[in-house]
């Protein structure tokens, strides 16, 4: 009890510091102090915001569906959560299936017997929904077929009829056309007529399209129970696939099983050398050896080539914008440091930094591709990557690449303004009185500038540090949508490629993915900000 | 069954190449006509010959390219134009070189509802749920006439500049006498003298472009025109399959340098080809084509093309949906290995060459013999022999399923296209000037 009164202002503060304000009333109301505020507080500023947020997704809920696209109508919460579990299960696919290349021994064997199994009660299950898919899909054609067949009798019927009508206008047209050759009839009552069969027509084809939407709307909305069907029976057949690839990750795709056969034909080899009986035979078997013999060393280092998946591709994304705001914040305070302690170097680069501001950072995207892949000729040799993508570096699983560096070098140029902006206002907000002491005690270009300009400027450069995040993570999506560097970006652009039924719901689960992690990385730079400032730092919640 | 899995066990494999590069990263397009590399990889053919292959999907053709040259990509799916363009330096400028074919056909020009019902006016034969087939641009000319009298050239879509679509979709037009635009040294658009406005447009969007009215046709491949039947807002009404009787599609290329350095592992990278191709042309007895549910399950899977299953299968397992009400038998719509669709033909180089040239891509005439020494710096067929001959020997492949050592590469003249003209790879520019539309050189 005691300990649980004593950490209660530090937790308040570590509340504070984060930002969650929120949280403070209900750690408030636990500890008993003034409830009934505290309840009114909770109710106002929780409880009101929850129903609100519910509400709006209610509302999504049921807007979404009514608005139809040709691209399918706009996915429902509930299918957007079924597009978050298909994309966990194509990670735990993946994984399977590394787990299938990598795994050895006898465990592998066991592993084989038990995958076996299963794909055997599998594909027993999936031939009963196929059997009963294709059984459902022939009744519901023929259901489909019996709805068809009047509207179908009925366009015929009208097809046929206006034929007629078509024919006796036109004829009555030609009648008409050669009483006015004969002078029997006005040129006017021609037009007149010509004006009437052309709007004739058009109403024929207006009835003909009613009708012909009519079938189309049959044909688009095939019995629901004929969709379950197929769906079902594509689900089961896709987990058949994947069994059926995992147990050749287990077999002739093993690592150690290729490492072993290469073994096996370098012993083979050798053998065959000591009874080789002509020169060019025992060349032949020597070579085999060795190569045999490098082929396991290599085969050794395979890594399992995994997919994309949307963690990783997140993962991806935020090392990518940390590099580019690391380099965006390297460039940026010394740079912003130097403008607000000198006014001269602030009007020489005033000019570019307004210039440059605006750019979109689809431009500069493209021109880093040009400008900086000229520093990366060959990608695989480079020792930058070399070095990445080595297989004891822990960062290893990002692949760094050449378009990884664009996109970062994209994020710090557009992060890059706010921070300098805001750190050469801080440095030239300093209380002169500060620089008086400095100088005062004759402190040295370095003491002064570590102990006074950036202590005291540091509030304002963290709150540029913030907006700049927020901007290198906003820019980042677009950067790597257009760059195809792997990342939340490119997953956006590869779902929107696919066009499948499930696109849709993937685009808006990316676009609570990028908000969410966006938000973190808010709160992050928030909780950084409020530990640098020496006020309270409410003012920049 | 039993053969594809003898094939696929590197247990059982004779000789594995000892190959200079083992991991390699291949790049693709979201098309279902990539895949032989998908097959190749997902079937473990690539495994077969030694190589740990990644394959990634490049966002548009042009990246594709640029990604191949600068090595961040080994190899890629490429347009057939596009070695040939590269290496002649239209566009961008790099030695490109293809040992392999990856498919044949499987493009197929789709207009909108507006255009069609404009066509059957102009023409009562196609006023029916199955209109005869091959339907011609004729029926569309006095809409295009119409359109240019009241100032307006019909917008339409392809997908690149050296596209195969693109050369389809002019010779499909001209072909009716209506006159595509010229390519000029100024105009790199290629809407000079056109009757029509034909620009580049990539796939995925193109169903979204018809139905904005962006474009009123377009000329793309698979799933893209299925996707405008699935969706209503369009009617495929040829294929190229009718325009020319099995012409060569896509391409596997890599740049000159990496084939010359690495020239041992483009053999073994063939070998996979040749096995996934012929892996997805496998026909029962009964002549239905036996891997392709199973490749179309592969190819939907998200990280490969992405679109549904039901999609994807609508055009590679035999059958094409010109409506919805008109489904018809198409077993060659996709050909990935039959008729030596694979093997690379220089007259295959050459007509894009001539079809390069007749619309002012080439903007000077050139020599008879300059046409066949490109097409025979691009294509590699010497690296496809050497594949198919190891194959042979390791009874994956039977001698009769390639062209046997004497030929010269030429295929045979033809007459297969919708027009009735003859083609004949060994006169290039005879065959150039028996155009009616398009530049014509003094022979």
């Amino acid at each position: 009890m005691k300990l649980l009164s004593k950490i209660k202002y530090p937790l308040l503060k570590l509340i504070d510091i984060s930002g969650f304000k929120v949280l403070d009333p209900p750690v408030r109301l636990m500890y008993g102090e003034e409830p009934e505020k505290q309840v009114r507080d909770i109710l106002r500023y929780m409880l009101l915001p929850i129903v609100f947020v519910l509400a709006c997704v209610v509302v999504w809920n049921v807007a979404g569906p009514k608005h139809k696209t040709k691209s399918g109508e706009v996915p429902t919460p509930s299918k957007v959560w079924t597009a978050a579990q298909d994309s966990t299960r194509f990670k735990n696919r993946e994984n399977e299936k590394q787990a299938a290349f990598l795994v050895e021994g006898e465990v592998r064997e066991q592993e084989l017997a038990r995958v076996k199994a299963e794909l055997l009660k599998l594909e027993e299950s999936a031939a009963n929904l196929k059997a009963q898919s294709a059984e459902v899909t022939l009744k519901g054609q023929s259901e489909m077929d019996a709805k068809i067949l009047p509207v179908k009798t009925r366009l015929d019927e009208l097809k046929a009829t206006l034929k007629l009508a078509k024919a006796a206008r036109k004829e009555e047209l030609v009648a008409l056309a050669d009483k006015v050759s004969q002078g029997s009839a006005s040129g006017e009552s021609l037009i007149a007529l010509v004006e009437q069969d052309a709007a004739e027509y058009e109403k024929e084809k207006a009835r003909l399209k009613s009708i012909n939407d009519e079938l189309d709307a049959i044909r688009d909305n095939p019995p629901a129970a004929v969709k379950k069907a197929q769906l079902d029976s594509n689900k089961i057949a896709d987990e058949v696939q994947h069994y059926k690839k995992r147990i050749d990750y287990l077999t002739t795709g093993n690592r150690s099983m290729k490492v072993e056969s290469a073994k096996e034909k370098e012993l083979t080899a050798a053998a065959a050398l000591k009874t080789s009986a002509t020169g060019a035979d025992a060349l032949k078997q020597a070579k085999a050896v060795v190569s045999n013999r490098k082929k396991a060393t290599s085969t050794l280092e395979q890594e399992y080539p995994r997919a994309a998946t949307i963690y990783w591709q997140t993962w991806r994304s935020v090392a990518t914008v940390f590099v580019g705001f690391v380099l965006a914040a390297a460039v940026a305070i010394p740079l912003g440091i130097m403008c607000g302690l000198n006014r001269i170097v602030m009007a020489c680069l005033t000019p570019i930094i307004s210039i440059f501001r605006p750019v979109s950072p689809v431009v500069w995207l493209l021109i880093f591709q040009i400008v900086i892949g000229a520093f990366f000729p060959d990608p695989d040799e480079h020792p930058l990557f070399r070095f990445m993508n080595h297989d004891n570096n822990p960062l290893a699983f990002l692949k760094t690449n050449p378009a990884m560096i664009f996109s970062a070098c994209t994020v710090a140029m557009c992060a890059l303004w706010p921070a300098l902006v805001n750190t050469a206002l801080g440095v030239s907000a300093i209380d002169k009185d500060h620089l008086n002491v400095a100088k005062v005690l004759r402190l040295g270009f370095w003491s002064r500038l570590f102990k006074i300009i950036i202590p005291s400027s540091l509030p304002l450069m963290f709150a540029g540090l913030r907006i700049s995040l927020g901007v290198g993570w906003m820019v980042l999506i677009a950067a790597e949508a257009l760059s195809s560097s792997d990342g939340l970006g490119k997953f956006v652009w590869d779902e929107y490629q696919n066009g499948s039924s499930q696109s849709f719901a993937n685009i808006i689960l990316a676009c609570f993915v990028v908000g969410i992690i966006g938000f973190a990385l808010d709160r992050f730079m928030i909780v950084l900000q409020r530990m640098v400032s020496f006020d309270d730092g409410s003012s920049t919640a | 069954m039993g053969a594809a899995s003898l094939i696929s066990s590197p247990l059982l494999m004779a000789e594995q190449l000892d190959v200079e590069k083992d991991t390699l990263k291949f790049g693709f397009i979201k098309l279902t006509d990539c895949a032989p590399i998908v097959i190749a990889k997902e079937k473990g053919f690539f495994e077969a010959e030694g190589l740990q292959v990644e394959v990634v999907a490049q966002p548009n053709w042009k990246q594709l390219l640029d990604n191949v040259i600068t090595g961040e990509l080994d190899g890629a799916h490429m347009l057939s134009g596009q070695p040939i363009a590269a290496t002649i330096g239209f566009g961008t400028k790099a030695h490109i070189v293809t040992p392999y074919t990856l498919d044949l056909n499987g493009n197929a020009i789709t207009v909108s509802n507006a255009i069609w019902e404009g066509m059957q006016e102009n023409d009562e034969a196609l006023q029916s749920d199955t209109p005869p087939h091959p339907i011609t641009a004729d029926s569309l000319k006095p809409m295009v006439v119409e359109a240019k009298e009241d100032g307006q050239k019909l917008p339409m879509g392809m997908v690149f500049p050296v596209s195969t679509h693109n050369y389809e979709f002019r010779y499909w037009l001209a072909a009716a006498g209506i006159h595509p635009g010229m390519y000029t040294s100024t105009d790199l658009k290629g809407f000079t003298d056109g009757d029509i406005e034909l620009s580049t447009t990539p796939p995925p969007q193109m169903p979204a472009t018809l139905e904005s009215g962006k474009n009123v046709a377009y000329c793309v491949g698979e799933p893209w025109n299925q996707q405008a039947v699935t969706k209503g807002i369009g009617v495929p009404v040829v294929t190229n399959y009718d325009i020319w009787k099995n012409n060569p599609e896509k391409v596997f290329g890599v740049t000159k340098q990496w084939a010359d350095e690495n020239p041992l592992t483009l053999i073994a990278v063939t070998k996979a080809l040749i096995k996934a191709g012929k892996w997805l042309d496998e026909t029962s007895a009964d002549g239905s084509l036996v891997n392709r549910e199973e490749a179309c399950r592969i190819l939907s899977q998200p990280n490969y093309v992405g679109a549904d299953f039901d999609v994807i299968k609508n055009s590679m397992t035999g059958f094409f949906y010109f409506q919805k009400t008109d489904k018809r038998p198409m077993p060659d719509f996709n050909v990935f290995f039959k008729y030596n669709g694979t093997y690379p033909h220089y007259s295959d180089g050459v007509w894009f060459l001539t079809q390069m040239r007749r619309w002012g891509q080439i903007t000077e005439a050139k020599s008879e013999a300059w046409y066949h020494e490109t097409a025979k710096s691009v294509y590699l067929p010497d690296v496809y022999r050497k594949a198919a001959d190891m194959l042979v020997a390791e009874g994956a492949l039977a001698a009769s399923d390639y062209p046997s050592a004497e030929y010269d590469g030429y295929k045979p003249a033809t007459a297969d296209f919708i027009d009735g003209v003859s083609f004949d790879g060994k006169q290039a520019i005879k065959y150039l000037n028996s155009h009616k539309i398009g530049n014509k050189d003094p022979e």
